[in-house]
């Protein structure tokens, strides 16, 4: 049944192609063409997971450049002290929140990079999360985010309704776009709601077959891949899953993401993107030291992280997982024991293909003169450099130009973020 | 199957093609619904279209007075009753409050909050926060005022809901959501939190049908829009306040440094969404220039009531040159006013929401006979909005076959015509605005400038499409908190053929595929339950395929 209904979809769908009709259609029919992967088909496949730290995390505060006096002598209040950092290299420190990382750093699987972001000054949240979203900055018309059109771009890949995921209540501008994205806000509860399994069980199959019969374009593709995604989910049965290795993920929605990531990883449905917010990191006001309100959002962060590595385990050796913010804080501490909006941040990447155990990128140092506008830290590392570095030397893609518009991806300038 | 589909598209494109052909034969005052169209299949599209789809019953009613006519009517709609809406709207807070009202509490929280916060930091290390937000479901909100303005903001969103459901002046209900998606705050940043209510009361609500140019200017003297978009802080370089107010923010604790030089976030969206549209011909110096006209427009402080104010002393006085046009310095905030209608009037303005009107009511790629229609309209009547719609409703692209049914409803669409479609009597609890966020577009809640897209592929995903056939099995088996649904008066219970007959004419205005009906036909006979065997035939047929689209 479910393969005659993707022939039927399929020709259907080349039938209108001819036709001329329905752009957006024609761009999702494109992906139509795939068939249910055989058992462990997808095993191995590099994944690429992406967390966005949404609100500016204090790139400063996360990796504490404590070799630097002019960082002490910036924030008298708000300064991890030399004492509680965690050293990394006699230069930078982790922030004693992400204790939990610290020995992922010394196997040399998790990498930092500093003085990262964007090219264009906003310091407007949603402009500058639109911009590390669409990987078009300076650019609002893009229409589509970096990852989606790399899932376009990359047709090698045999897609399944699993392989973009992101997970929350709604599909997160990075993933918009003409290539199938899921956006799942609870595996278990994803598909049709009902009282018991059986009444479920025939409620899905009415609906799949009203939308088989006579939904057209958009709505029939989508359709397909939603009962697509039902059915393999049906089978894998995440109500079950228990995090292996005795992993403890923290409770919060980031532990819960992470849980669902690596459960569609280990299940071996194709997973290759998944992206899942933070929030919390827009610290103006008494954002803490060594504890305190940043402490509390890296513990999370640092641990849920930590219990993802051991739930995923051996798989790791093909994961990668990259964090990112929309911009730094000040380097200066403000008159309510908090930062304001900066320029460029840290970010931190993790998995076995990672070069680990360093921190990236150029260090432009803290010295007013060095600073962007006198008050923050510059960038010296275009995040679309990082990007497209795992796009090309984790993912293996292929064409970087289409990925980034009005970017040239140059290898020479990527941070060296992934082994060689 | 297969067959089928591609009959079907041969259908489509052979049913337009005249039509096309007409389009530039027929003047657009003559059209009229094409003959292909039956007076049921044009009062349904228009039903569609001009309001949130019909309720049991509408379809008739409209094609009984007349299409036209009806459409006349919803083009005036001072001229329709609207009492029940009148007596609903009673129950609802919000509308007791002012923007002074809610400033207040605004302010009463913010001040709360500060308090709270300084208070943690001082005794320990807040990580008390810290670790409730560890072991929360959820990121903990640490804004007291949380509660309240949430509140208020589910109570408002849920209003538009109830407003688009029930209100007889349908046209108007959906062109106050096309202007509030065009003119985009976002309820959650900072002060937008008491002002976005008063933005969509006062300033949208009145001039929804009026005149573009009143409309525009009204949004950009509005305290949400100002807030928003930051023009409130943009200030000439150099200037700094009168001593009272400087002394007054340097002394305050955790207040924001004073402004030092112009913010350019309202001129551009201003030029790139408001008005001239990204193509739209001006250039980053135009941006610039236009930030300084608008330096000194600006907000009250809350405490006062935060309203608009303008401050001269932070008006930037020299010359400023927009589009070739120059503006002599000096002229305070009439530099303003004027650069405002010389945008609302420009070529490039009728053009880029006129483009968006046709999305919006014709086609996700918008005919060029449609928008060439508008902005013709437009000319003649000054951006008469009335006057531009009324050309697009008679001109033969609204009524062409390859437009009928072309357009997917958006999330907001789907839940109130679906509420419409079984007569559902909303109260003033927030259902049906959560349905609508959990659909993927909630109310107020568009982070950037752009508004919602006007294109299905920003709403059709495969998620958000398994949560529509959710919601429509719980509203039509009475599952919706807030929201009663009564099926006697509109489906009689009866044998399976005669339900799916019933449904095929009441939910779905006889748009029923012989595929529906094949798998009702299945899906009900080993149901005895004549009440719950309803109710799946409703709820099918809401989250099935033929109620997606419009």
């Amino acid at each position: 049944m479910s393969i005659s209904r993707r022939v039927f979809v399929k020709s259907g769908g080349l039938a209108l192609v001819s036709f001329g009709l329905d752009p957006l259609f024609v761009a999702r029919a494109a992906f139509s063409s795939y068939e249910p992967l055989p058992p462990h088909a997808a095993c191995c496949r590099p994944v690429l997971v992406c967390l966005f730290q949404r609100g500016a995390v204090d790139g400063l505060n996360m990796i504490v450049p404590h070799g630097d006096p002019i960082y002490y002598q910036e924030r008298p209040r708000i300064a991890v002290p030399e004492k509680d950092v965690l050293d990394l290299d006699g230069y930078f420190g982790l922030h004693p929140g992400l204790a939990a990382l610290k020995p992922l750093w010394e196997a040399k699987t998790l990498a930092a990079i500093h003085a990262i972001g964007s090219p264009d000054a906003t310091r407007s949240h949603f402009d500058a999360q639109d911009y590390m979203e669409s990987g078009t900055p300076g650019m609002k018309a893009t229409p589509d985010g970096w990852l989606n059109r790399y899932c376009q771009h990359d047709r090698e890949h045999q897609d399944t309704p699993f392989r973009a995921v992101a997970f929350g209540p709604q599909l997160p501008r990075i993933l918009a776009g003409t290539a199938p994205s899921l956006a799942i806000d609870d595996l278990q509860a994803f598909g049709l709601r009902a009282p018991q399994p059986a009444a479920r069980d025939r409620l899905t199959r009415a609906f799949e077959e009203l939308y088989a019969g006579s939904a057209t374009g958009l709505l029939s593709t989508s359709s397909r891949e939603a009962f697509d995604a039902v059915q393999m989910l049906k089978r894998l049965d995440p109500g079950q899953y228990r995090p292996a290795n005795g992993a403890d993920y923290p409770r919060g929605r980031l532990g819960k993401a992470l849980l669902e990531i690596a459960q569609l990883i280990k299940a071996d449905i194709g997973l290759q993107v998944a992206f899942a917010d933070v929030t919390g990191w827009d610290t103006h006001v008494n954002q803490g030291a060594t504890e305190g309100q940043l402490a509390g959002r890296l513990s999370e962060l640092g641990e849920a992280l930590a219990a993802f590595t051991r739930d995923v385990g051996e798989r790791m050796r093909d994961v990668v997982v990259l964090t990112m913010s929309e911009f730094g804080r000040t380097v200066r501490e403000n008159g309510s024991s908090g930062t304001d909006h900066g320029h460029a941040t840290a970010m931190l990447v993790l998995g076995g293909p990672v070069n680990g155990g360093r921190v990236l990128g150029k260090w432009p140092g803290l010295d007013p003169a060095q600073r962007f506008e006198g008050r923050d830290v510059a960038v010296t590392t275009d995040f679309r450099d990082l990007f497209a570095e795992l796009l090309a030397r984790h993912l293996g893609a292929r064409d970087l130009s289409a990925i980034f518009p009005g970017f040239v991806a140059d290898s020479e300038r990527f941070p060296g973020a992934i082994r060689g | 199957m297969k067959n089928r589909v591609v009959w079907r598209s041969l259908v489509v494109v052979g049913a337009c093609l005249p039509l096309v052909g007409a389009q530039h034969a027929a003047p657009p005052q003559s059209a009229m619904p094409g003959a292909a169209l039956t007076p049921q299949d044009s009062a349904l599209h228009a039903l569609n279209r001009l309001a949130y789809g019909p309720r049991p019953g509408d379809v008739p009613r409209v094609a009984a007075e007349g299409v036209m006519r009806w459409i006349d009517r919803q083009l005036s709609p001072d001229g329709i009753d609207d009492d029940r809406l009148a007596e609903r709207e009673r129950r609802f807070d919000i509308l007791r409050y002012d923007r002074g009202d809610l400033a207040a509490m605004y302010t009463a929280a913010q001040r709360e909050r500060r308090e709270r916060k300084l208070a943690a930091g001082q005794t320990a290390d807040g990580s008390d926060s810290a670790g409730a937000q560890h072991a929360a479901p959820l990121p903990k909100q640490a804004d007291p005022m949380i509660p309240k303005s949430n509140r208020l903001a589910n109570e408002f969103a849920d209003l538009a809901v109830v407003r688009a459901a029930l209100s007889e002046r349908q046209l108007y209900e959906v062109m106050v959501d096309f202007w509030t998606n065009h003119f985009n705050v976002y309820f959650a940043k900072g002060a937008d939190r008491f002002l976005t209510p008063d933005y969509i009361e006062h300033t949208i609500r009145p001039r929804a049908m009026g005149k573009f140019q009143d409309l525009l200017i009204a949004t950009a003297r509005s305290p949400a829009m100002l807030f928003y978009l930051d023009n409130w802080e943009s200030v000439a370089p150099g200037t700094s306040p009168p001593f009272p107010l400087s002394a007054r923010r340097r002394g305050g604790q955790g207040v924001r440094p004073v402004p030092k030089g112009i913010n350019e976030n309202y001129a551009r969206e201003l030029l790139e969404l408001h008005t001239l549209g990204v193509d739209g011909g001006y250039t980053q110096q135009d941006v610039i220039d236009v930030a300084r006209i608008f330096t000194g427009w600006s907000i009250e402080r809350p405490q006062q009531g935060g309203d608009f104010e303008f401050h001269d002393w932070a008006h930037d006085r020299g010359e400023k040159l927009v589009l070739g046009v120059r503006f002599e310095g000096g002229h305070d905030m009439d530099e303003g006013i004027r650069l405002l209608k010389l945008l609302a009037n420009h070529p490039a303005t009728m053009h880029h929401v006129s483009r968006k009107l046709c999305q919006r009511f014709v086609n996700d790629d918008p005919p060029d006979g449609c928008v060439d229609d508008a902005v013709a309209a437009w000319k003649h009547s000054s951006g008469d909005m009335g006057e531009v719609l009324r050309a697009i409703f008679h001109g033969p692209d609204f009524w062409a076959a390859a437009n009928v049914r072309a357009k997917v409803k958006t999330p907001l669409e789907f839940v109130v015509s679906a509420a419409r479609a079984v007569a559902a009597e909303p109260d003033t609890s927030p259902r049906l605005a959560q349905v609508v966020a959990r659909l993927g577009e909630p109310l107020y809640l568009h982070v950037a400038p752009d508004g919602y897209p006007e294109r299905e592929a920003a709403w059709v995903n495969s998620g958000a499409l398994l949560d529509r056939m959710n919601a429509a099995v719980a509203l039509a088996s009475g599952k919706l908190p807030g929201v009663t649904v009564v099926l006697d008066s509109i489906v009689s219970a009866g044998d399976p053929d005669q339900l799916i007959g019933a449904v095929n004419e009441k939910i779905l205005s006889g748009t029923m595929s012989e595929n529906t009906k094949q798998v009702l036909r299945r899906e009900l006979a080993g149901i005895g339950d004549p009440a719950q065997a309803r109710a799946l035939a409703v709820g099918l047929a809401i989250g099935g395929p033929e109620f997606q689209r419009q």
